[in-house]
Parts: structure tokens; sequence; C-alpha cells
């Protein structure tokens, strides 16, 4: 069960990860979306498609006729990388170096959760053998003077039947 | 000039209070942390002063400060010259000081009265920050200083800046950093003090929710401000500004949660505590990473040399934080264990794991390019790509346990009670993403964002329906008066799911963006292009002239189908004082989707090149704000002992057994 909600939880981890948000059939959408992965060589720390200057937006179209002349994005990505150097990527790559800023947030996760059942199991075990040894466990109530003199009062009715 | 010596006066008297605190804790003498309290009252009258002493330079356009001629002209409209003083670092960080001495003096008078010992270490804390923070205000970020030669007129405040937004997000933001300091502060006073009970949290139970709802509408705002402002058809561009006010929001939420367990159960003492060190040092940090100019940002209008400043800061708060949580970590045990693995103790520890995934996911695409330039030596920068692709399955993730928390019990809960309370959200759940499935929808991503709303949507209102059912048979009232009843006789439980519900919307408006569509064109006058279902046919453009800009407009016709159902005119202007270009978005809004239209240049000829964008639902994520406020207001409006700490109650802890 635990296996198969794992297996579950990667597989739509993968998949959000993976899948582009619709399929680009469009040429301009498949511009518009290379835009939006590489940064931007005129506004430092912004991507091609969020610049507001003139000349990002002579980029963009030149991306644009690319794609409409049937390039696809792995040859608009080379072009783009061949003029501006690696660095215009905004994704970090899945290789080398670049492959650490995808893992370490899914280790993190995995220790933290790893951690949580760790302790969480922990925890639980130690209730249940308190409550194997000892009897009924200890019950924390939060009561008033007068709810406490009625519990004693209906406890000792109890008994007494 | 009254602005220099005020801050002076405002260094000397917060001073005097963090000594006279330290005394006070120290030697456990009432009298010096009284004073102290009144000294620190003063530093926030001193400030209150500076603060006024630059509002009134800015209004009456005294160009002999170099702030005003910085950040305002004589042409700059009223309500955009108080703008001016949160719009440049120097007075920015004059406006946080401000906010953080009077929310510091009102906190210390509100919950003086109790335990004065972990009262006067939290004003130690917080006379510390304030020392800090005035220090900057004296030494590298004075806004007071002089002009040699006062120019006729100044440079005017950003363009960008120029927008109702602006009056209300960055306030917004610096109440939710500041406000942080509060509980932070009374976190580390428990520590220090050693009375790390669950009381110090309980006393700023109010100051936590304020800081996370005015952090929360102040990010909102933030990203309303990007769409209408910035052209480029959305709200949220996972920038490193942005990121700054998103870090602690995460970790603050995370912190909201998991001190529920503890007041309930006396569980995750150390956890909290390091929850909300992690908050204010996650705000402190977005500081520095802004001010510091080292990640560039779009939204980035106050850099400077100050944020090296921050560092050593930074790096004292968080040793001395750690510090003093291993310190009193003997007082941190848990005073009870968990029952059971299927209980809502547990529910709320994988929110918080996930919360704090996410905040680190945040924090690790944000300084990655450092990292990777420090070690690789190459300039690398990681986008929104990055962001949506890691982020996005956390934050689907926490949906779900939104839903499946209210279902749980505390303590333990038989599978077969579960079973029977999940089947109805997962039957809705599963229902609307195989409904939008055969409809056509084909993002994984959306399906199951639609899909998890629809659950947790049905989780949550079952809540309300149970509540309310309670009170209609006990009364017999209406469902209006009963639903009335349930929320008000537990504002803090209830006010909770109304603030979920708004998630749940603005969860609804990002799903949204998987069906956005953005198209270009060169149109020269009379002709058209498409976009979604809509045509826009570009009329002409037509231009005027104010002191301030030049206005370039274009008209343009939208066609649905063969109906023509409005005229929208974006700008293009030209801002003299500031020599800079801005467009001013035209946007048609409705619940289903926003028609977005930018004009980014005008030719000689009277030709336009056009960006155009249909945004799907965005107008769900302005609602769910509202929702999300309204719920804030509930919790807010909950009386101080409407759900007392457990520590705080008598507590009969009892063996009950039933003898046979």
């Amino acid at each position: 069960m635990r296996r198969k909600a794992l297996l579950v939880t990667l597989t739509c981890w993968a998949l959000l990860a993976v899948a582009p948000a619709t399929a680009l059939s469009a040429p301009e959408d498949v511009a518009n979306d290379i835009a939006g992965r590489i940064t931007s060589p005129f506004c430092p720390g912004v991507t091609l498609h969020d610049c507001p200057s003139q000349a990002a937006a002579d980029l963009r179209n030149r991306i644009s006729t690319w794609a409409e002349a049937g390039w696809g994005p792995t040859r608009i990505m080379a072009r783009l990388e061949s003029e501006y150097g690696p660095e215009i990527g905004a994704v970090p790559p899945a290789s080398g170096t670049g492959l650490i800023a995808w893992v370490l947030p899914v280790v993190v996760l995995a220790c933290g959760a790893g951690i949580a059942v760790v302790l969480m199991r922990h925890w639980s075990a130690d209730t249940r053998r308190a409550r194997a040894g000892e009897g009924p466990e200890p019950i924390s109530l939060s009561l008033s003077p007068s709810e406490r003199r009625r519990l004693d009062d209906e406890l000792a009715a109890f008994k007494g039947r | 000039m009254l602005g220099r010596p005020a801050l002076l006066c405002a260094l000397a008297f917060v001073t005097g209070a963090l000594v006279l605190f330290f005394l006070g804790a120290r030697k456990q003498r009432r009298d010096l942390s009284e004073a102290a309290a009144r000294a620190l009252a003063v530093t926030a009258a001193f400030t209150s002063l500076a603060v006024a002493a630059l509002v009134s330079a800015l209004f009456a356009h005294d160009f002999s400060l170099a702030y005003v001629v910085n950040y305002s002209s004589r042409s700059l409209a009223g309500p955009y010259t108080i703008s001016a003083l949160w719009g440049g670092m120097e007075g920015s960080l004059l406006f946080w000081t401000l906010l953080l001495t009077l929310f510091s003096t009102i906190a210390i008078r509100g919950v003086g009265s109790t335990r004065p010992v972990v009262v006067s270490w939290a004003g130690c804390v917080l006379a510390g920050i304030s020392f800090f923070f005035l220090l900057l205000l004296v030494v590298p970020a004075n806004p007071f200083v002089t002009m040699g030669e006062i120019p006729a007129d100044g440079k005017g405040l950003n363009p960008l800046l120029q927008s109702p937004g602006m009056l209300i997000h960055p306030p917004l933001l610096y109440t939710g950093f500041v406000g942080f300091s509060i509980p932070f502060a009374w976190a580390m006073g428990a520590l220090l003090s050693g009375q790390a009970d669950s009381r110090w949290f309980a006393s700023t139970r109010r100051w936590t929710l304020f800081a996370w709802s005015a952090l929360s509408i102040g990010i909102v705002l933030g990203g309303a401000w990007a769409y209408t402002e910035l052209g480029w058809g959305g709200y949220w561009a996972w920038d490193p500004v942005e990121n700054a006010s998103f870090m602690p929001w995460l970790t603050a939420t995370a912190y909201l949660h998991s001190v529920v367990i503890q007041e309930k159960r006396q569980m995750l003492k150390v956890w909290n505590v390091a929850l909300i060190l992690a908050t204010y040092v996650l705000a402190v940090f977005g500081t520095f990473l802004t001010r510091s100019g080292i990640l560039s940002s779009i939204h980035t209008f106050t850099e400077g040399d100050t944020g090296i400043w921050f560092l050593p800061f930074l790096a004292a708060m968080l040793l001395a934080g750690l510090a003093a949580i291993a310190l009193r970590l003997d007082h941190l045990k848990s005073d009870n264990r968990l029952d059971a693995l299927v209980s809502r103790e547990s529910a709320f520890l994988a929110n918080n794991v996930l919360f704090v995934a996410a905040a680190f996911t945040v924090l690790w695409g944000t300084v990655y390019p450092i990292v990777a330039e420090v070690v690789t030596g190459a300039r690398l920068s990681v986008g929104p790509a990055f962001f949506n692709a890691v982020f996005a399955p956390l934050g689907l993730a926490i949906v779900a346990l939104t839903g499946i928390g209210p279902l749980i019990s505390w303590r333990r809960m038989s599978k077969g009670a579960l079973g029977r309370l999940i089947r109805p959200p997962i039957i809705a759940g599963v229902a609307v993403a195989a409904g939008l499935a055969v409809a056509g929808v084909r993002s994984v991503g959306a399906l199951l964002a639609f899909g998890l709303c629809a659950f947790t949507a049905v989780s949550i209102g079952g809540e309300f329906v149970r509540g309310s059912r309670v009170y209609r048979a006990r009364h017999r009232l209406g469902w209006a008066p009963a639903l009335a009843r349930t929320v008000l006789r537990n504002r803090r439980r209830y006010g909770g799911y109304v603030v979920h519900l708004g998630v749940l919307l603005i969860v609804i408006g990002f799903a949204g963006s998987a069906f956005k569509v953005e198209r270009n064109a060169f149109l020269k006058p009379g002709e058209a292009m498409s976009v979604g279902a809509y045509s826009l046919t570009y009329e002409g453009m037509s231009q005027a002239r104010t002191s301030e800009k030049q206005i370039n407009e274009a008209t343009v016709i939208v066609r649905r189908g063969d109906s023509r159902i409005g005229v929208m005119h974006p700008q293009s202007n030209f801002h003299f004082a500031q020599r800079q270009p801005q467009s001013e978005v035209a946007i048609r809004t409705t619940p289903v989707e926003d028609l977005y239209v930018v004009v980014t240049q005008f030719d000689a000829d009277g030709s336009a090149a056009i960006r155009s964008f249909v945004n799907p639902l965005t107008w769900w994520i302005w609602a769910g704000t509202a929702v999300m406020a309204l719920g804030m207001g509930v919790l807010l409006s909950g009386g101080r002992g409407e759900v007392a700490p457990a520590g705080a109650r008598s507590t009969v802890r009892k063996r009950v057994v039933v003898a046979g």
C-alpha cells in the first residue's frame, strides 16, 4: 500500500515536472515558451519573455521567425547559446553541477519526510508500549471545577451500580 | 532640519533601552524594565518625528535633501509623494524602523504585565534590532543627506512606482516582515529567561496572525502590481524580490499550523521556536538579498551599499537564536507523544515538512546562481521554469493535505471512520478531474489542481455543514444563522477554513495559467490580429502631453466572433524626468478570463507592436485573496480567551479507569 502511494506520488511529480502546461503546437507558442526559459541579455535577472526593452522584443521576434520557419526548440536554443553563450539558459541543465539544482530540493523533501515518518513511528510506538504496559493511557482533560465534581459523581455512581 | 537630530536622539534612547532591558532581565528588576519600555516609546516618538520630517520635506519639495531630489519632483502627483517615502532605500529603511519601534512599544505595553522576565528579554531583543536599524539610518543610509547645490527640480519617482498598488503593497510587506520580529523576540525572550513553555506564542498569537495576514495580502498586491504595471502578462516571475517575501511567508505558514500542535498537545516545541527563528532570519535575509545588489531583480528599486551591513546582523540573529535553542533544549521536550500515525498531528507534521521543503526550494533556487558562480565561475540564472517544475508538486501536495487535515481527528482515528469521511471529497475530486478531461483539458497539472481543489473544497464544506447541523438541531435554527453561529463560536477554526477556501480560489487562478495564450503582432492602423477567441483591430494612435509624460495611446477594437465587445486603450508613454518609457496595460477582466493588451512600440508611420494575452481564471486570484482577507478578519476577531493554550488552562491529568 505504502509502496503504491510512493509510486503514485513520484509518478505525479515526474509528470508535473516534465509535462509542459499545454501542447505547444503553434510556432508562436514554441517561441513564447523558449522566451520564458532563457535569461534576457538586455535585462539582467529577467527572462526574455518578461523583459520590457525594445532589444528584447526584437530578439523575441527573431525567435518567432525561426519557429515559424520550422526550427525546433533544440535548434533554437543551440542558436541562442552560440550567440549569447550557455549562460543564456534560465533553467539549470539536468547534468553536471546543474543537476544539483534539481536534486537537492527532492533530497531535502525526502530527508524531511523520512525524519518525520521515523519520528512519528517512534512516538506512536512509545504510546503503544505505554498503553500495553500500563493499561489505559492517561487522558489529558481540561475540566472546570464543576465539571470535575460532576465526573467524580458520575464515576462514583457508576462504580456503585 | 529636525530629521537628523531626531534620528540621533532615537539612537541614543534605543541604546539606553537596550542596556536597561538587559539589566532588568539579568537582575530581574521590574523598575529597570519599565524604564527601558519608556525609553523604547521615546525612541518610537523620535523615529516618528524623523519620518514626519522626511514626508514634509517631500511635500514641500525641499530639494536641499538628496533623497527628495532622487525620489520626487514638483510634478509628482500628491498621493505618490507618500510612496516616495518607501521608494528609495534610505526612506524604506526609515519606514521599516518606524514600524519596528512602534510595534515593539505596543507589544511590550500590551503584554507587559505578565511574566516580566520574558518581556524584559523580548524587549532586549527588540531594542537590539531597533538599534541596528537606527545605526543603519545614522551611518550608511542617512535619508537626510544634503545637496551641495540645490537643483530646481527633482529626478522624480520611478514611473513603475507611481501606481495605486504601490501605496499599499510595500507598507503591507514591511508590516509583515517587521511584525514577525514580535513573536521572534518573545520566543527568544522565553528561551533566554528559561520560561520556554507555551505561553510565549499565546502572548503573541495575534501579532503572528497580524504579520502573516499583512504579508499574505502584501504579496498578492505585489503580484497585482506586476500584472498591471510591468506588461508581461503575468503576476509572478519567481524573481528574487518576490521570493524574498515568499520564503518567510512559507515558514510562517508552517509555524501557524505547527503551533496548533503545541497548543493542543504540548508537542513540537523545538520545531516551533526553530520555525519562528527561520521566519525572521529569512525576512532579514530577503532584505539583504534585495538591498545588496547581489542578485538582479526587476523589482529592485532600492539597491545600495547598505546590504553588506545585513550580513553580520543576519549571522548574529541566526547564531544567537540557535545558541538559545541549544541552551534550553531540556525545556523544550514534548509533554505528549503521538498516539497514532493516522491523526491530525501527523497531518500537521506532513504539512510542515512540505512547507519547509517548499521554502528550501525557493531559497535554493534564489541563491543557486550565486552558488554556481562561486563553484563553477559561470554566471547562471534560475527562471520560472525551474521553480514551477519543483514547486508545483509541493503546492499540490499541500492543497491535498489541506483537504485531508479537517477529516482526521486529533490523537487517533480509525481507518474505517476516515474512509467514510474521505469518500465524498474523493468522489468530488475525481469527478471534477474526469469531467474536465472529458471536456478536453489535457494539462496534467491543471487536472490535478482542479481535482484537488474540488476534493479540498468538499472536505472543508463538510466541516461547515457538520458544525451548522449541530446548531440547527440543538437550537432549531435556519442554515444561515446556524452557519453564522458555527463560525462565530469558534473563529479560529472556521476563520482558518475560510482562509483555506480563499487559497483554493487562488490555486484555481494559478491553474488557469496552463491555458494562457499569447500572441504578438506589428499592426498598421486598420489591421487586425487574433488571440484566443478574440479579434483585435488596431484603429490608430493618439498623442497627448502632460508636465510629466508624453502619452501615446492606441485604440484597439475588441471583437468576439462577429460581435464587438469593447474598445481598449493600451499606452506606451515616455516620462520626461526619468527619461524612461513605460507601457500602461489595458485589461478587460471577467471571472472566465482576462484579455490583456500591451503596446510596446509605435513607429513613425503609426504602426504599433502589440502583445496580447488571454489569461484564463486570473480573476479568481484576486477573489481568493478577498476571501482570505475575510478569513483573516474572522481569525483576528477571535477573543483572546477563546481557546486558551493547554499550558495556561487548569489541566487535570487523570487516569480514567472503568472498573468492572
